[in-house]
């Protein structure tokens, strides 16, 4: 009696490629980095569609032009410009396809000092855990809105702790020194938009601005934990540009959803004005702060770690493999020297089987996913940790 | 007056008299006579005992004299040779044939002009029996002279075999155009100049009758008017013929019952929501909705009233089914422009849905069995003529057909059930009570995992009291509550309970005051007391760990001042005026937050709160409203009426969905969300042609809104505490030319109706955080430019008829997502502007056969048969449009509900 059927009108059946611009023209000493793609129809498998071999400078009112070097993936960048804060600058961009981008003027708005990123342990709503926040205010009076994006670093551990390695014929003992794969660093960039408004406030001031909230059990929280806040200076258009993307983010047009509305950013197609061109690029100098906290100043939390079903010994699997077990085959060979074994999935060596001072007999072994933390972050120190 | 004349016939040798009397007995009179003549007299002396005779004259025959003393009364004589007999009224029953002359030109004319084949023809019309008809009713304190001057008739219009109100007859006298229409108690007031009349009265479904009334002075005549049985001939949509071009109002439409029925619905039970649909100017945003948009305004600026009780929820079932009793409902009315003053609250419309009364006079019943529904109604007297209860309940059995539903909605069970109990009561000629009682339930589970219940419950108690011929009250108070519950117990760590109630409390008192036969004066008060809870949220199950959220309950009191005047300038204009003034009070307990001005209402921009006590009004809100129409007679049969009026609205339906769905949240206004306001301007023309069987208008409109809501992007409707910061002021536009056409009478009679319409929000201040479409007109969601409905219903003979039904409609507007792209870390879609894309049009046929069981008067039972097929052509109209992301790509679905031909059955019995 009823049906569903597919519904592809041709509004959403075309290609509908606009273009997109993300990134801010930063009037300091640190580089600008402008990202060019292009919109992609819904039914397609990758969001990707980097814009290449377009001409971007930014411009300023006097005329003076600042270009701008293609990288890879449709990012142009610029080492620090130093703008003169006194002018007003735009974006202009000039595609492989000759169709000319231009943002509006604006003025430059940098961003004040981070007065500092804090926390405490209250948890969101019944969740405990920690949040981090942001305070910050601006003396002069100016900057009424705010955005932050955050880059979190945390150390984590493995499930098990490795100090074995097979090279494919056989098992060595492992440099852990050099090639750890028990702790190592992971890290997450902001991917939600964190925005902040002072503008009905009399005096201009950001004080615990939430950043992001993580749960107790989270790994981040195991063992140390670092944050850098990256804040944004905003003028009144683009902190509403900012909002309407955050609401209209993740959702589905069905008619049970809330109703969406256009974004419109400050950049217009000269060649075609009507277009819709997605993006909003301000003018200003960026402020960061980074702080660590280690497990010492946090509750006695305990984490779950990242996988939850990695056991030495499945049901009906053994938890050990011998080179000479009470018969043939050799099962390290087997599972573990994966140029000798044919095992789809290799095991990764734990701990030896045997008697001091005389060869292993067999290994304990696990699947790489609960051995290898280099799967899900990186076992090179940070530069910045200390 | 015609025993006059048959007697001057045989007036030959006649004897010329003397007399000179002064309030004379009809002793004195006589005998004076039989003195002076040869003439014997044959009275009743008790019949005459009232009769004061004055008169003087010289030289007269007998005939002259018995003229003049008994002009304008119902006395009679009539003279036999020697003999006079003199008679009081009831004489006219020997003479019927003749006399019956005097009042049947009129109807000639008609049937001559009639160019309409006409199936009843006069063999099948009894004449008349010498019933009430012919009678000469005498009103007021008699005289044997007529003074000069005007008085004033009242009565009540009741059904002969019911004792049922009979609502929006027409009462008038054939020499004049002017003309009463009674209430809906069945009650009207009428001034005509003193002396004999013959009043005729119309009535919807109701045999024409008629009255020979001698007015003395003002006084009461109740008329019992026999239902028209005989449905062939005349299938009114208007409960006068002339009503259309005669009537003040615009864009007014009043439904039968009996229309009702004879129009195909799904699932083949009468259903009163979907024929308002099939109206010029009424439209809907999908095919199971029963909310509807008139003249472009939202679903919520509807004021639908059952016996006067509020409905905040008029459908069962998703919207499949309207929320009233087909057995139970009498007829319906639907106000779109000229809004009567003693209705407010909404911007659109008023829906007024009339409930009958238990018969009076006997018990009976009727029952009727559908695919899905049952329903079953009994009536009558508790004591005769004086009270009187009806009772109706109906019931579904509708799981089967959510097995026809997709997937999806498999292991999904429904129910709904509406009970009525209607009680009226005469206490006396002055004082009349009536008691309505409404409940109606919904419960459907989808997917065995989430309950969703819905409870509308109404009770009122109306008083109505005759002060004097040209005053009445109804004072009324009742309580209407509409709630619902969404609980799941699926996840027991998850369980929850969310519940949302309305409640208002009314109190009203309506007079009608009928200063003379140019004005009536209607004015009245009314108060609302709104207790509204708009949301709770709490643990379902001991396992469950939800946190119990509280949205705190919100007070108005919505109250009501009105006056208005219809005044009738002279024959070809009338004027219908009038003003009401509104006093809207925010009441507390309440925690009020203030923004700071011309930054958006956002939880950063918040500058202080206040609490207030309980009882305390927070704010005020005063404004008057204007209903101002008139027509203008161009002739008998065309006339052009125009109307302008303006309306408040002070609670508001907060529905991302479009239609009407049980969860969505009411708001009232508060200090940060001001009342809706609307005005509009129609003109319209109205012709009637073939003596008045052929009905056509056109109107045109435009309305302006202010206040509008609309929502901003994202926004969170259900348990938000802070819901001004998610909704957005627009303002409105909204224009249409709407054309009629009506047959009311012949084989095939139905309406055509074609809808040209457009209805633009606009939201350009810049202060509220986000534009819409650039602070541009953008359409409405349920803005559907082209509507084009058309009802028919043709009659082979009595029992067979068969009914045809054709609606087309432009697709509403709709937001798609175009694209997709990565912004800030995360894929994003991209929209188009809001509504600039449309659904595929709206088209669906239905059939069906009606057939009636015989018609033979004197058996126990009645029985009828309806078999159809709802969408005839099988088209897969959208219901709805929804896009889903599986592996990181999106598609977009349509879900047509009825998407095939569906045949229904339905059988219905009457004892």
């Amino acid at each position: 009696m009823s049906c569903r059927k597919s519904y592809n009108p041709p509004a959403i059946a075309s290609p509908n490629s606009y273009l997109v611009v993300e990134g801010v023209i930063n009037s300091g000493i640190d580089s600008t980095i402008i990202k060019l793609s292009k919109t992609v129809k819904l039914s397609s498998g990758t969001t990707t569609n980097p814009v290449l071999q377009a001409m971007v400078f930014v411009q300023s009112d006097q005329n003076v032009i600042f270009p701008l070097t293609e990288t890879t993936n449709g990012n142009y960048v610029s080492a620090g410009l130093n703008l003169d804060n006194t002018h007003k600058y735009r974006l202009s961009i000039k595609t492989g396809d000759n169709l000319q981008y231009l943002s509006d003027y604006a003025a430059v708005l940098n961003s004040p000092p981070i007065d500092s990123v804090s926390y405490d342990t209250k948890g969101y709503l019944t969740v405990p855990g920690l949040n981090i926040y942001v305070n910050t205010h601006d003396a002069s009076n100016k900057v009424l809105y705010y955005r932050w994006e955050y880059q979190e670093t945390w150390i984590f551990h493995s499930n098990f702790p490795s100090y074995f390695k097979s090279n494919g014929d056989t098992v060595l003992i492992r440099d852990l020194a050099n090639d750890n794969i028990t702790n190592c660093w992971g890290n997450y960039t902001s991917s939600t938009i964190v925005l902040g408004s002072s503008a009905k406030l009399s005096k201009k001031v950001i004080s615990n601005q939430p950043i992001i909230a993580i749960p107790s059990t989270s790994e981040k929280v195991g063992d140390a934990y670092s944050i850098l806040v990256k804040q944004y200076a905003l003028t009144a258009d683009a902190y509403t540009f900012y909002v309407n993307l955050k609401k209209n983010t993740e959702q589905l047009g069905s008619i049970f959803d809330a109703l969406p509305s256009q974004i419109n950013g400050n950049i217009h197609s000269v060649t075609n004005p009507t277009e819709p061109v997605i993006g909003y690029v301000s003018i200003g100098s960026t402020s960061n702060q980074r702080i660590f906290i280690t497990k010492k100043q946090l509750p006695d939390w305990v984490t779950i770690p990242f996988h939850t079903d990695c056991e030495l010994a499945y049901p009906g699997v053994p938890c050990c493999y011998y080179v000479y077990p009470p018969g043939p085959p050799n099962q390290v060979d087997a599972y573990i020297n994966y140029k000798k074994g044919g095992y789809l999935y290799p095991l990764i060596p734990i701990n030896a089987i045997g008697l001091p001072g005389h060869p292993p007999i067999g290994y304990t072994a696990a699947s790489r996913e609960c051995v290898d933390c280099t799967l899900r972050g990186t076992n090179k120190k940070p530069a910045f940790w200390k | 007056m015609f025993f006059i004349q048959i007697s001057r016939a045989q007036q030959s040798t006649a004897k010329l008299i003397s007399v000179n009397f002064q309030q004379a007995t009809i002793t004195q009179f006589i005998s004076e006579l039989e003195s002076k003549s040869s003439y014997h007299f044959y009275y009743d002396r008790v019949q005459f005992d009232s009769l004061k005779i004055t008169l003087q004259v010289n030289d007269k025959p007998i005939e002259t004299i018995l003229d003049l003393a008994f002009k304008n009364t119902d006395f009679y004589y009539a003279i036999s040779q020697q003999q006079i007999f003199l008679t009081k009224g009831r004489q006219i029953k020997t003479e019927l044939a003749t006399g019956f002359l005097e009042v049947a030109p009129s109807e000639k004319e008609v049937k001559q002009t009639s160019a309409v084949a006409d199936y009843t023809d006069e063999k099948d019309k009894k004449v008349p029996e010498a019933t009430t008809e012919n009678k000469l009713y005498e009103i007021g304190i008699k005289t044997n002279s007529i003074k000069q001057g005007n008085a004033i008739l009242t009565g009540y219009i009741r059904d002969i075999k019911s004792g049922e109100a009979v609502v929006g007859a027409s009462i008038f006298i054939a020499s004049s155009k002017a003309g009463v229409a009674t209430d809906k108690f069945g009650y009207f007031t009428i001034t005509l100049p003193r002396g004999r009349h013959t009043l005729i009265i119309r009535g919807l479904g109701m045999r024409d009758t008629r009255r020979q009334i001698l007015l003395y002075s003002d006084g009461k005549l109740n008329i019992e008017m026999q239902e028209q049985i005989n449905s062939l001939r005349e299938v009114k949509i208007s409960a006068d013929k002339v009503a259309n071009v005669r009537s003040v109002e615009l864009g007014v439409t009043r439904l039968d019952i009996k229309n009702i029925k004879q129009i195909p619905t799904a699932f083949g039970e009468a259903d009163v929501l979907k024929v308002v649909l099939t109206l010029p100017g009424v439209t809907s945003v999908g095919e199971a909705t029963t909310g509807f948009n008139v003249r472009g305004g939202s679903a919520d600026e509807n004021l639908i009233l059952l016996d006067g009780a509020t409905i905040y929820n008029p459908a069962h079932f998703f919207g499949f089914f309207a929320a009233f009793n087909p057995d139970i409902v009498k007829d319906i009315e639907l106000y779109k422009s000229s809004i009567p003053e003693k209705y407010g609250g909404r911007l659109s419309s008023v829906l007024e849905i009339t409930n009958r009364e238990g018969n009076k006079k006997i018990f009976t019943g009727s029952a009727g069995l559908g695919l899905l529904t049952s329903r079953f109604n009994i009536e009558g007297p508790i004591i005769k003529d004086k009270t009187s209860f009806i009772f109706g309940a109906r019931t579904t059995y509708s799981d089967w057909l959510l097995n026809l539903l997709p997937q999806a909605y498999k292991n999904s069970s429904a129910s709904f059930s509406d009970f009525n109990l209607d009680i009226s009561h005469q206490i006396n000629d002055k004082n009349n009570l009536y008691l309505s009682t409404y409940l109606s339930n919904d419960k459907f589970r989808l997917n065995s995992d989430t309950t969703y219940s819905y409870s509308n419950k109404s009770v009122i108690l109306k008083w109505k009291h005759n002060f004097n011929s040209k005053l009445y009250s109804v004072i009324s108070g009742g309580m209407d509550r509409y709630q619902y519950d969404v609980s799941s117990t699926a996840n027991p760590v998850n369980g929850f309970d969310l519940a949302f109630h309305i409640n208002q409390t009314n109190l009203k008192a309506d007079f009608n005051y009928y200063l003379n036969s140019k004005h009536t004066i209607n004015f009245g008060l009314s108060s609302i007391l709104y207790q509204n809870s708009p949301g709770t949220f709490e643990p379902n199950g001991s396992r469950s760990l939800v946190l119990p959220q509280v949205i705190a309950t919100e007070q108005a009191l919505e109250s009501a001042l009105y006056l208005g005047d219809k005044y009738d300038v002279n024959t070809n204009l009338s004027i219908s005026a009038g003003i009401r003034y509104n006093i809207y009070n925010y009441l507390g307990p309440q925690t009020v937050d203030q923004y700071a001005p011309n930054l958006p209402k956002e939880a950063g921009n918040v500058l202080d709160s206040t609490t207030y006590k309980k009882g305390q009004f927070i704010n005020i809100n005063q404004a008057p409203d204007i209903r101002i129409s008139a027509r203008y007679l161009l002739n008998d049969n065309l006339s052009v009426k125009a109307g302008y009026n303006t309306l408040h609205q002070y609670i508001h339906l907060l529905s991302n969905s479009t239609s009407i769905s049980p969860t969505d949240v009411y708001k009232l206004s508060d200090p940060n969300i001001k009342p809706e306001y609307g005005d509009q301007v129609s003109l319209g023309f109205f012709q009637n042609a073939k003596a008045n069987t052929i009905e056509m208008s056109v109107e045109g409109y435009y309305k302006r809104l202010r206040n509008y809501l609309d929502y901003k992007s994202g926004a969170v409707l259900l348990l938000n505490q802070h819901i001004e910061r998610d909704v957005i002021n627009t303002d409105g536009k909204a224009y249409g030319v709407e054309f009629l056409v009506k047959k009311t009478a012949g084989k095939l009679n139905g309406w055509l109706s074609y809808t040209y319409s457009r209805t633009f929000l606009k939201q350009n201040d810049p202060n509220a955080g986000e534009l819409i479409n650039n602070g541009n007109y953008y359409p409405a969601n349920y803005d559907k430019p082209h509507s084009f409905n058309f009802t028919g219903n043709y009659k082979f003979t009595h029992r067979y008829s068969i009914s045809l039904d054709i609606a087309y409609s432009t697709g509403r507007p709709i937001t798609l997502p175009i694209a997709k792209y990565e912004y800030a870390g995360s894929e994003r879609v991209f929209y188009s502007d809001r509504n600039v894309y449309r659904i595929p049009d709206y088209f669906r046929s239905d059939f069906s056969i009606n057939i009636e069981g015989n018609h033979r008067v004197h058996q126990k039972t009645h029985n009828s048969w309806t078999i159809g097929v709802y969408n005839l052509t099988g088209r897969q109209n959208a219901y709805s449009t929804f896009f889903t992301e599986q592996s990181g790509v999106i598609s977009g679905y349509k879900l047509s509900i009825f998407a095939t031909p569906i045949p229904f059955i339905n059988y219905n019995i009457r004892f």
